[in-house]
């Protein structure tokens, strides 16, 4: 065990044990103390990491010739062996892809290569941020151990998820993360509404996990294994040296590899391009993709993020920036090899991704609660993430990783700045109720002043290099697809497509499809800068107002808690352009660089795609015009009177046709002069029931007629962001009410029926009994008569037995 | 007279005694006399018990009526001492005034010219509650860690 491995065991092991020590002594023994073992143990998780991410690109051994960007990196550690089936033999699907399936075993081993690294450095990072600030916010609270003991727990499942090197152990590690965030979202669990925000997120993500589950099943019966790397038929990893001499020796003696089995992303097999495209490849990417919605908060399922607000502020933080949205990113990133031989489900992607992004976005721009807010904007991130991976370029999964990257650090500030203003705020966090608190909390201020700069993606903030990034991806890939096409990639594919045909053609109007969520993109960098600028001079700017619930105390949050905040805005600050050197004389960013030697980028269909690094002015123009154009709108319309605000609102929201609507409707139609003309005349001819039924059929034609008119005025496009688009209530009404009345049915059928069955068996013996009940008089000569008789009866039986 | 003449004898006049007591037993309400009425029917059985002893030369049937009389002595002392506790409770001996062993839920047979009214219950005595309750902090207990 060289110092590789034992780092990357550190890693999750030290924030496992301090779970342990604050599940096992924080009630009783450590009490309010209950946050050093956790800040302790993720600090120094995050130096292991750090240390890891240093070493993964110095173990690199290129071989003579070769340049040093093109030769991947993995480094597998089994720790134990935690299940094995020998007959579990499985008829894969497709004759070619594995002709000798191993045995079923599922080990705990766990891999690094660059883009674990990357992951474990950021995860550690952030939550070691966040706990420090969770040792000053969450001091009042009655459950101190207990959230921390969780924290631990949740960072533990998040580093072991990234980290595993078996589809069995993530997907373990996915539901673990889910679990972790259930208990911290419900962390209040008196409060009704933090019980049932926990519920949804949890029910929400098993629809998503359902999806992820069938995925597996389908890999396991294509490929006939769930581990990354290879292994040998009993499932010991092999290393790539090892499977280098293996296939020499088979070459030799011109046999396939019989004792490999080539794992599902193992460098051997993206090498060989041996995946399977068609259908079934189709299928596994779209099912993965719905687990990574459900995850990741993508478009039918991100319904849970936002009431996951319910829970204490540090703990949205670590969901949002950290945790566990990202985990459906690292996965998609993770599969990279399987969604590289499927245009289609990367043009899946990119729509799920840009389609939530512009709505999400959408909703956030009316949005009152800021921490909702911030929410929406994390799903709207998300999707810029899912974009950026759905270009299926080595750029695009690069750039999606590094909004990835830099979303942490902004959107953990953020957050953290949220929760300091709820703390000055007596735990206030309508937007209505502040304002002008640039001069209470000028750290929080300042602070926040950042995030919101590299979340609208102004120069030089590093939301804008990330976010850049993705959209330029897109338009390379929408110009890469307009211009050259299939020649290209047959160009470099050549070789390899001729022994295996996997590589499918884009689907018909990609580039269209593309071209679309390029501008999507654009106009949702606009919606991004407005809403967060929005929220930032609702909160900071106009005349002072402070809830009665702060009471006069209203003040800066302790060091502890404004500590991190500095730390995390340097980086949202500067992470951008310290790793995207493309604007220099030499081109290169530093996070692609690093990233390049994982398997999965560094060769194969991925790799295939990559060329030189560029700055991408001209994008970049345009998303620097349309942030900037963001801000100053917001600049305009929230700073100072918010006249144009209230006409805004009434323009969208369909104000003045309300109006008139509800003035039509109150109208007293009898009290008109001419109406009671013709009532009276019809009266007096005697036919005025005709001439009512008439008046109440023009009146039902006219609600016919005006139905359109009328939905407007329940959708207008205000209510329909302000509403979130009526999801919630869609899901209600088509997902949960006939749930409720299928649980009432059941409820009936267990109740009356089942229930009703075995009553039936208890009533009829009662039935029986209180027949002889009546015997039981009390008499106690009825008693003795009683047993006499019975004496008799015996007797006699008897004397009839002797004698017949 | 031979000695199956002479069984003949004794069972009769045994079967007598049994059946008197049987008679007295379900048709008297007096608890004494009720059981007057349940020791003749074991003098009865008693007697045919010693005549078929007799009759089998078998001195079984004798010793068990000798065992009989000393458990009928023992006996007696507790159902006396029952009928003076139930005399006591309700200063009478009528038998159809207790009527607890019904069934629950079942109107009692009420027999003629019972007492109207039956004494209220005794007071048994009782220990007197001692020390004080511990204080129990509610809030501490919802918030104990739960193994």
């Amino acid at each position: 065990m060289d110092r590789i491995d034992a780092l990357l065991l550190l890693v999750p092991a030290l924030p496992l044990c301090a779970a342990i020590v604050c599940a096992v002594l924080g009630p009783r023994l450590l009490r309010h103390y209950c946050h050093v073992p956790v800040v302790l143990c993720l600090i120094g998780a995050c130096v292991a990491s750090v240390l890891l991410f240093r070493a993964v690109p110095q173990a690199r051994v290129p071989a003579a010739g070769e340049p040093l960007t093109s030769v991947p990196f993995e480094r597998v550690v089994s720790v134990w062996r935690w299940a094995a089936i020998d007959d579990a033999l499985p008829t894969p699907l497709s004759s070619g892809s594995s002709p000798r399936p191993a045995q079923f075993s599922v080990d705990v081993v766990l891999r690094v290569d660059a883009l674990t690294a990357m992951m474990l450095t950021m995860v550690t990072f952030i939550s070691s941020c966040i706990a420090l600030y969770a040792a000053g916010y969450m001091r009042h609270d009655r459950g101190y151990w207990r959230f921390f003991a969780y924290l631990a727990l949740f960072v533990f499942s998040m580093t072991m998820l990234v980290s595993v090197s078996n589809l069995v152990l993530l997907y373990v590690f996915w539901e673990a993360v889910g679990l972790c965030s259930y208990l911290l979202i419900g962390f209040w669990y008196e409060k009704p509404e933090a019980a049932a925000a926990g519920k949804k997120a949890f029910l929400v993500n098993r629809v998503g996990d359902f999806g992820f589950a069938l995925a597996l099943f389908l890999l396991w019966t294509t490929y006939g294994t769930l581990n990354f790397h290879d292994t040998t038929r009993t499932g010991r990893p092999l290393d790539a040296r090892e499977v280098t001499a293996a296939a020499a020796r088979d070459q030799a003696v011109g046999a396939p590899a019989e004792q490999v089995v080539q794992g599902v992303l193992s460098p051997s097999r993206i090498t060989a391009r041996n995946y399977v495209a068609g259908p079934v490849g189709l299928s596994i990417c779209l099912l993965l993709m719905l687990g990574a919605c459900g995850k990741s908060a993508q478009f039918p399922l991100h319904v849970w993020l936002p009431d996951a607000m319910e829970g204490p502020t540090p703990v949205s933080a670590l969901i949002h920036a950290a945790t566990m949205v990202t985990a459906g990113v690292y996965m998609v990133a993770r599969c990279t090899p399987l969604f590289m031989v499927s245009p289609t489900a990367q043009l899946v992607v990119a729509c799920v991704g840009g389609g939530t992004a512009l709505l999400a976005a959408l909703i956030a721009l009316t949005q009152f609660d800021l921490k909702r807010v911030l929410a929406y904007s994390t799903i709207s991130q998300l999707g810029y993430m899912f974009l950026g991976l759905g270009a299926g370029t080595f750029l695009g999964i690069t750039s999606g990783l590094f909004h990835l990257f830099t979303h942490a650090f902004f959107k953990a500030l953020l957050f953290l700045g949220a929760g300091s203003v709820m703390h000055a705020m007596g735990d206030i966090i309508d937007m209505r109720r502040f304002g002008g608190l640039r001069l209470r909390l000028p750290i929080t201020h300042a602070t926040f002043f950042i995030g919101c700069c590299a979340l609208a993606g102004l120069p030089p903030f590093s939301g804008f290099w990330s976010k850049d990034a993705v959209v330029a991806s897109i338009e390379e890939r929408m110009h890469a697809l307009g211009h050259a096409e299939a020649p290209a990639e047959h160009a470099v594919n050549s070789a390899t497509a001729a022994q295996h045909p996997v590589v499918e053609s884009a689907p018909a109007h990609a580039e269209t499809i593309y071209r679309g969520l390029f501008w999507l993109a654009i106009f949702t960098g606009f919606l991004t800068a407005l809403y967060t600028f929005r929220a930032f001079y609702l909160t900071f700017y106009g005349p002072e107002r402070i809830p009665v619930e702060a009471g006069d105390h209203a003040h800066e949050a302790p060091p502890v808690m404004w500590w991190p905040l500095v730390v995390l805005s340097l980086g949202a600050a500067a992470a951008g352009f310290i790793c995207d050197l493309t604007y220099t004389r030499q081109p290169v960013h530093l996070f692609a660089e690093f990233l390049a030697s994982t398997p999965s980028l560094a060769t194969g269909a991925a790799a295939a795609t990559r060329g030189p690094y560029a700055f991408h002015a001209s994008v970049a123009a345009i998303s620097v015009v349309v942030a900037v154009a963001g801000v100053l709108l917001a600049t305009y319309l929230y700073v100072g009177d918010a006249r144009e605000v209230r006409w805004l609102k009434s323009l969208f929201d369909f104000e003045e046709f309300s109006r008139w609507y509800e003035s039509g409707q109150r109208t007293n139609w009898h009290a008109r002069p001419w109406v009671a003309a013709i009532d009276r005349a019809a009266e007096r001819i005697g036919c005025r029931w005709l001439v009512r039924m008439a008046g109440q059929l023009l009146l039902l034609m006219g609600f016919v007629l005006a139905s359109p008119l009328l939905l407007g005025n329940f959708f207008s496009p205000y209510k329909l962001s302000f509403h979130k688009f009526f999801l919630d209530e869609l899901y209600d009404y088509v997902v949960v009410v006939p749930l409720q009345l299928a649980a009432i049915a059941c409820n009936f059928l267990d109740r009356w029926v089942v229930d009703g069955a075995v009553n039936a068996v208890g009533k009829l013996v009662m039935a029986l009994g209180s027949l002889m009940r009546s015997l039981q008089m009390g008499q106690l000569q009825f008693y003795a008569l009683a047993m006499f008789l019975g004496v008799l009866v015996l007797l006699a039986a008897k004397l009839i037995l002797i004698v017949g | 007279m031979n000695e199956a003449a002479l069984l003949v004898n004794f069972l009769i006049v045994g079967g007598l005694l049994f059946v008197t007591g049987m008679v007295g037993f379900l048709v008297r309400r007096n608890l004494i006399v009720m059981f007057l009425s349940v020791e003749m029917m074991l003098q009865g059985i008693s007697l045919s018990l010693i005549a078929w002893g007799r009759f089998h030369q078998d001195l079984g049937g004798q010793i068990l009526v000798l065992f009989m009389i000393a458990v009928a002595a023992a006996e007696a002392g507790i159902a006396l001492a029952l009928i003076l506790m139930l005399y006591f409770k309700s200063h009478t001996l009528d038998a159809a005034f207790w009527h607890d062993l019904r069934e629950e839920g079942q109107p009692p047979f009420i027999d003629q010219g019972l007492p109207e009214t039956r004494h209220e219950q005794p007071q048994w005595p009782r220990l007197t509650p001692a020390g004080i309750r511990p204080d129990v902090n509610q809030d501490e207990q919802l918030h104990r860690s739960q193994v």
